[in-house]
């Protein structure tokens, strides 16, 4: 068993949109490749900053690329739903006409763009090629923004449960022949003709081609989500759930919380970040002056129709206290002994592999602290203190 | 709000996810409402937000008074889709089988655009006043960048698919509305954040290739606000305000380069998401 999150040989960092999940995620691999683990990120629509701090572009789409950071090994891929659907469909489809024929599909070009989920689950499906082929002695995965975060654990769920519905099947099946052309029979002809009124046969046909095409890709995605779903479950993968501050968010990260809880995923520990702390943003440093004193009316020419009814550091001061508020509320609902972490809000957003490895060490340090409470045990105070290579550094995945 | 937005008969307020579409929707009701419109909020996602904005019930499908002349409404789109079925199907029976056949779910969930569809086509009942209190503008808080293009482009992209029938005219008469910039408005609500700004800037450039224009204003939300005349002693946090306002500055910047149409700032209020925001915000949209 391991205590802390870095040690997770898979660590799934989730939240909704917009808190930083993907700069943690990045910040979180760059101190696990420098403290020896082999350590790849995958990540969802980083941002331009983001991808200049970790120097990928989109060659890294296709495959995992080396990120250069010194005296570790770190990789990163970015995710996209459509690449990897593809891909997908040409390893499961039996020949590559049957490939072809499913790409070619209007039915396809929708469904592979549009079903919410899809991304989703090309991110499991991503993962567990990575997982299992043991090229790594730890995975950090980003997962897409979604509202309420919940998306990305029931996707695998529904997109399988929508490409194996027998009864879609079995539905559009008997209305046509092989040749596509519609069956005879009273009944068929009177519920097709319902649906041609509502949609148009021509659109119904071709989902019943793409159907009949995708029907050998079933068992594969069936059999796959399965162990996506098991890998997700392990011991050995964490879950590291991201938060926003604010006492309006604390409802959605409990609610979130629990849904892991009851899914029977490892909840390693919640970040609220970007907090507007009593020191957030450090020092008060002398550029803040002469930077004021440089342009104080640069500021009001560049936002003119902002009424200046509000002092900027009345707001200061009441996010802050808005912040400590929804710690407070957090860390007392939170009663299951799950560690609750606070990051600042950054004055500089990261900018570069060391700004990145700062701020993966500032988490790691503030998560040691709560597990520190916790597993208050020598050896693994020990084991911290070395900062070698973690635990489970030389440990792979099986299979 | 400018005239001509007032007058739009529906508002889609669309943006990245978290950059406080709902808080944009609420402040824009109510400062239409100001300029005297009967005005209907709209939200389609069944976990429901606006009423805490409005200091409301949630709606639960019902159409709920928020104000004199003020209301909000939250549908599923698959309520709304059944609804579709049943006006299209004439046997009650027959209806309800299908729409609750796992074959009609699925195939709902999965065709692309139906959803988009049955949420306009809703906006348009409620704007005629075929469903509603009646109303002159409906606000609809639209689903976050990517899929708020794919609404708008949802009724042309169903009309191209299905070619003919039924569904297609009224796929047709939907695109027709959404397609009309004089009834039809768009709102893109970001922050002067680096990825909100690149998602709007992209953002608008795919509406404008997807439905063939700009949005009708761009709100820019949570701005650090000015700092106040200087205070004895009044060191406290200046760092990270200058520094956070710096960046809203430089963001503010690159926004204008890409986009020189109506733009509003709304400061950060020292509010919790709740009618006093939305009031305090819809009193700086009136006002611009």
């Amino acid at each position: 068993m391991t205590e802390h999150p870095l040690d997770a040989q898979l660590l799934v960092v989730v939240g909704a949109g917009g808190v930083g999940k993907t700069t943690l995620a990045a910040a979180l691999g760059v101190v696990s490749a420098k403290d020896g683990a082999r350590t790849l990120v995958m990540t969802f629509d980083p941002s331009r900053r983001l991808k200049d701090a970790l120097r990928v572009g989109a060659e890294a789409t296709s495959r995992p690329v080396a990120v250069p950071i010194r005296g570790g090994r770190l990789d990163a891929s970015l995710l996209d739903a459509r690449v990897t659907f593809d891909a997908l469909v040409r390893r499961y489809a039996p020949d590559p006409p049957a490939a072809r024929r499913i790409l070619q599909n209007r039915f396809y070009h929708h469904l592979a763009g549009h079903l919410a989920g899809v991304l989703e689950y090309m991110a499991v499906e991503r993962l567990f090629e990575v997982a299992t082929e043991g090229r790594y002695d730890r995975v950090i995965l980003d997962t897409p923004p979604t509202r309420q975060a919940l998306d990305f654990l029931e996707a695998p769920d529904r997109i399988v449960g929508f490409l194996d519905s027998g009864a879609l099947r079995i539905a559009l099946k008997p209305w046509f022949t092989r040749d596509g052309a519609l069956r005879r029979g009273m009944v068929r002809r009177r519920i097709a003709g319902l649906l041609d009124r509502l949609i148009g046969l021509e659109l119904l046909q071709e989902m019943a081609e793409f159907f009949q095409a995708f029907a050998p890709l079933y068992d594969g995605f069936r059999h796959r989500s399965r162990e996506v779903q098991e890998l997700l479950r392990r011991p050995e993968t964490r879950f590291l759930l991201v938060a926003g501050p604010g006492e309006s968010r604390v409802p959605d990260t409990l609610f979130f919380a629990r849904r892991l809880r009851q899914a029977r995923h490892h909840l390693a520990g919640i970040v609220v970040n970007q907090v507007h702390g009593r020191r957030a943003g450090g020092q008060e440093g002398s550029d803040g002056r002469t930077e004021v004193g440089k342009r104080p009316d640069g500021a009001a020419a560049l936002l003119p129709s902002c009424p200046p009814a509000v002092d900027g550091i009345e707001v200061l001061r009441w996010l802050r206290e808005r912040d400590a508020r929804g710690l407070t509320a957090l860390r007392q609902l939170v009663t299951d002994g799950t560690p609750v972490a606070d990051l600042p809000l950054l004055a500089e957003p990261p900018t570069g592999l060391a700004a990145l490895d700062a701020l993966g060490r500032s988490l790691r340090k503030r998560l040691d602290a709560i597990a520190a409470m916790r597993y208050d045990s020598p050896a693994l105070r020990q084991g911290r203190r070395t900062g070698g290579p973690s635990r489970g550094g030389e440990r792979r995945w099986s299979g | 709000v400018s005239p001509s937005l007032a007058e739009r008969e529906l508002i889609v307020v669309t943006g990245k996810g978290g950059v406080g579409k709902t808080t944009v929707t609420a402040a824009l009701g109510h400062a239409l409402r100001a300029r005297g419109r009967r005005v209907l909020l709209f939200e389609t996602d069944p976990r429901e937000s606006l009423h805490r904005l409005l200091g409301t019930r949630p709606s639960g499908g019902d159409v709920v008074e928020a104000a004199d002349g003020l209301w909000h409404l939250s549908l599923d789109p698959r309520d709304e889709m059944e609804a579709m079925v049943r006006s299209r199907i004439r046997v009650p029976l027959l209806a309800g089988a299908v729409a609750a056949s796992p074959v009609f779910r699925h195939f709902m969930e999965a065709a692309p655009g139906l959803k988009e569809l049955a949420t306009l086509g809703h906006a348009l009942r409620l704007v005629r006043g075929q469903t509603g209190p009646g109303v002159d503008t409906v606000v609809l808080d639209a689903p976050a960048t990517g899929h708020g293009v794919s609404m708008l482009a949802a009724p042309q992209l169903v009309t191209d698919v299905l070619g003919k029938g039924p569904a297609a005219d009224l796929a047709a008469e939907i695109a027709a509305f959404v397609g009309d910039g004089a009834r039809c408005g768009v709102v893109v609500v970001t922050l002067a954040e680096e990825m909100p700004v690149q998602e709007t800037i992209e953002l608008i450039a795919a509406l404008d290739a997807r439905i063939g224009r700009p949005p009708d204003l761009v709100v820019v939300n949570q701005v650090y606000p000015p700092r106040g005349p200087p205070k004895k002693g009044g060191r406290e946090g200046g760092h990270l305000w200058t520094r956070r306002r710096a960046i809203n500055e430089a963001e503010m910047a690159h926004l204008r380069r890409h986009w020189t149409g109506p733009t509003v700032e709304l400061p950060l209020l020292p509010h919790d998401p709740g009618p006093e925001l939305a009031r305090g915000l819809a009193a700086r949209l009136a006002r611009s």
